[in-house]
């Protein structure tokens, strides 16, 4: 590891990604904080810039964005009692309640904060777990590989929506969906209805366009275009917080953290989870519990601290085993990919110094982080209340611009508007659209590994428990499956009673 | 243009006014079950026709895609299973999700911005054409009003034409 640090840094240190960062932050905080528009939006929106990058410029912007839209969704759910991204839900419990009382900016201090200390946390488990892991996972074989994609996609379809049931048919969609193209085993081709173009399969940011962003824009039909005003005088106050106050916030931000790595690291999971898991646990280890929901530090801290500290966490299945901890990481791994940059422990051995500048360049994402929130939030909260007028065509300009420049060609666009025409039509059945993209992501790898898997036991399945790993996932899978279907269960009785 | 605008406006107020009422109610978790079992159906009955195997193949391309089909197959059985389950065993009423026309038809409009803006761009083969159109259709859309709005928003898409043609090299 040590040996890679110097030359990691060198790459690290130079003024072009320095000013990626800081862009990647400034856009990421933005975007988090108007309500709607998303930070997985944004990556896609974005993803098109990187392409003529280089690997850590590239990354560090996209990492700006992703780290701080875990800052950002707090600024609006502090300000005007509307979370910016769904994990802010869980810091508007305290945060906006502490903003009545006439704190609004010791509200978004302690936000940043915690933020920032969950993010550092996260980024220095990445920088010591990742290589581990990888070692761990150059071990394992083709059903144990398989076996890991399964247990992903079960998380992702059992924590996405509603119904763990309609979260597996849509991981099933977007697995046939990677189907579409050449075998990747055979090279024939499936699925192309005789369009050449689909011979190559469909690019996953075309797709993500639609099912992501231009549904978006169609959702604009169910809301009423109104003013997004954060009013920046809130802002007035002397932002103290005291020492007794810093004292509360330690340990739910340290036992936070804990859990937001937890949680980031098992694939399919997110921001959203470890930031209810947490707030739980800051409530009941609080011998403040009274003060929860009525503006503690307390709950503000451990919201921010897990959410932020999920996107160290996430990389570490992306980069060790190519499997996305999240939906915004599945993203990443094009603008991995594109540059050579192929997940596993050839990544933290042959191209060490890259991998290890991009991992320690999430340390500088979060102290810009931290820089860009001390100065700039008034700013952020201005730029939040661009109208929809406006934003909207820009938007969709963004999305047709970026869907045409992945192959420079307008029947990229079309499948796009494709896309998105799926996405809202399986918006309607409430149809979680994650367990699709992760099924999109891991396709190619689920299938390669589940076929060489079979051929190798001459088509028994029993392959997929014949090793102690695959029989260790087999049991998380059914563990997830039974502790799923439990929580869904209370949720329906607690529904029933309402 | 004010009052072509105005005319548009109270007709589309008219029109909305009207649809605004008429909601309709779906059976989710039935049209779901449904639709996913059919897809799945199709899907099987095409598979050969559209994944060419070999003899030698000990496991070939339709594998994976059938299994997959198998599970969504199952999973749509179950929704729909559950629900018949809950109308004729329990006699609750089916889960139901109000579809409101007016937004229905407001999405329409959209999608026929997005349809629109592809064609223009196709067509013409110059993206900054299409990219002014959806600007002012969108704004049209919102029933905007503000001069300064429009030409923010044009200056906006220009702007975008012109970081991608000749910031990222992209030719369109």
């Amino acid at each position: 590891m040590l040996e890679y640090i110097g030359p990691a840094l060198q790459h690290l240190f130079t003024v072009e990604n320095f000013l990626w960062i800081n862009l990647g932050v400034f856009i990421g905080s933005v975007f988090a904080a108007v309500p709607g528009l998303t930070v997985i939006l944004c990556v896609i929106l974005f993803l098109p810039f990187t392409y003529k990058m280089t690997a850590i410029p590239g990354m560090m912007f996209l990492l700006g964005i992703y780290c701080a839209g875990g800052y950002g969704g707090s600024v609006s759910a502090i300000l005007i009692n509307t979370p910016g991204t769904p994990h802010a839900a869980t810091t508007m419990m305290d945060g906006h309640p502490l903003s009545q009382k006439g704190r609004t900016k010791a509200a978004l201090k302690i936000a940043l904060y915690a933020s920032t200390f969950g993010g550092i946390f996260s980024a220095l488990m990445l920088l010591f777990l990742g290589p581990q892991v990888a070692e761990i996972a150059a071990q394992l074989g083709t059903a144990e590989y398989f076996m890991v994609c399964v247990f992903g996609l079960t998380i992702i379809a059992g924590v996405s929506g509603k119904s763990m049931i309609k979260g597996v048919i849509a991981a099933c969609i977007g697995l046939l969906i990677s189907c579409i193209g050449a075998d990747p085993m055979t090279s024939y081709d499936r699925f192309t209805f005789g369009i050449p173009r689909l011979y190559l399969g469909l690019d996953l940011a075309i797709c993500l366009i639609g099912l992501f962003a231009l549904v978006e824009i169609l959702a604009k039909a169910e809301k009423k275009p109104g003013p997004l005003l954060l009013d920046t005088k809130k802002m007035n106050d002397d932002g103290k917080i005291t020492k007794e106050e810093y004292k509360r916030m330690l340990r739910p931000t340290l036992l936070s953290s804990l859990i937001g790595v937890m949680v980031g690291i098992v694939p399919g999971t997110g921001a959203s989870e470890a930031s209810w898991f947490s707030y739980d646990r800051a409530k009941a280890m609080s011998k403040h519990k009274e003060e929860f929901g009525h503006g503690s530090v307390e709950g503000i801290a451990a919201a921010e601290a897990a959410n932020n500290a999920v996107t160290g966490a996430t990389l570490i299945p992306l980069l060790t085993m190519g499997i996305p901890g999240d939906g915004t990481v599945a993203i990443m791994l094009s603008a991995l990919m594109i540059n050579g940059l192929n997940p596993g422990l050839s990544l933290f051995t042959t191209q060490g110094d890259i991998m290890y500048a991009i991992m320690i360049g999430l340390i500088f994402v979060n102290l810009f982080m931290l820089f860009q929130g001390s100065f700039l939030t008034k700013l952020f909260a201005k730029v939040v209340s661009i109208p929809q007028e406006i934003l909207t065509p820009i938007i969709v300009l963004f999305c047709f611009a970026g869907a045409y420049s992945v192959n420079k060609n307008y029947f990229d666009v079309g499948v796009a508007l494709i896309f998105a025409v799926v996405a809202w039509l399986l918006r309607k059945l409430d149809m979680p659209p994650v367990p699709i993209l992760l099924g999109m992501v891991l396709g190619n790898m689920t299938e390669t590994n589940f076929r060489r898997a079979l051929l190798i036991s001459n088509g028994s399945p029993a392959i997929f428990v014949s090793s102690i790993y695959c029989i260790i996932f087999v049991v998380l899978i059914v563990l997830a499956v039974a502790t799923l279907i439990r929580s869904k269960m209370k949720e329906a009785k607690a529904e029933g009673k309402k | 243009m004010k009052r072509w605008m105005d005319w548009l406006d109270e007709k589309r107020d008219t029109i909305g006014e009207k649809l605004s009422k008429k909601e309709m109610k779906l059976p989710i978790d039935i049209v779901t079950g449904v639709f996913f079992l059919l897809l799945g159906a199709v899907i099987l009955l095409i598979m050969p026709k559209q994944v060419p195997v070999s003899d030698s193949d000990v496991i070939n391309g339709q594998a994976f895609p059938t299994l997959l089909m198998a599970v969504m197959m199952i999973c749509s059985g179950v929704v729909l299973a559950k629900e018949l389950y809950n109308i004729f065993v329990k006699k609750m009423p089916p889960a139901m999700k109000n579809i409101n026309l007016l937004v229905e038809v407001k999405a329409l409009e959209i999608l026929a911005i997005l349809l629109l803006t592809y064609v223009i761009c196709r067509v013409t083969d110059l993206f900054v054409v299409g990219a002014i159109f959806c600007s002012l259709a969108f704004l049209i859309y919102f029933r905007c009003r503000k001069l300064s709005y429009y030409a923010i928003t044009l200056t906006v898409a220009v702007l975008i034409w012109i970081a991608f043609r000749f910031g990222l090299n992209v030719n369109f």
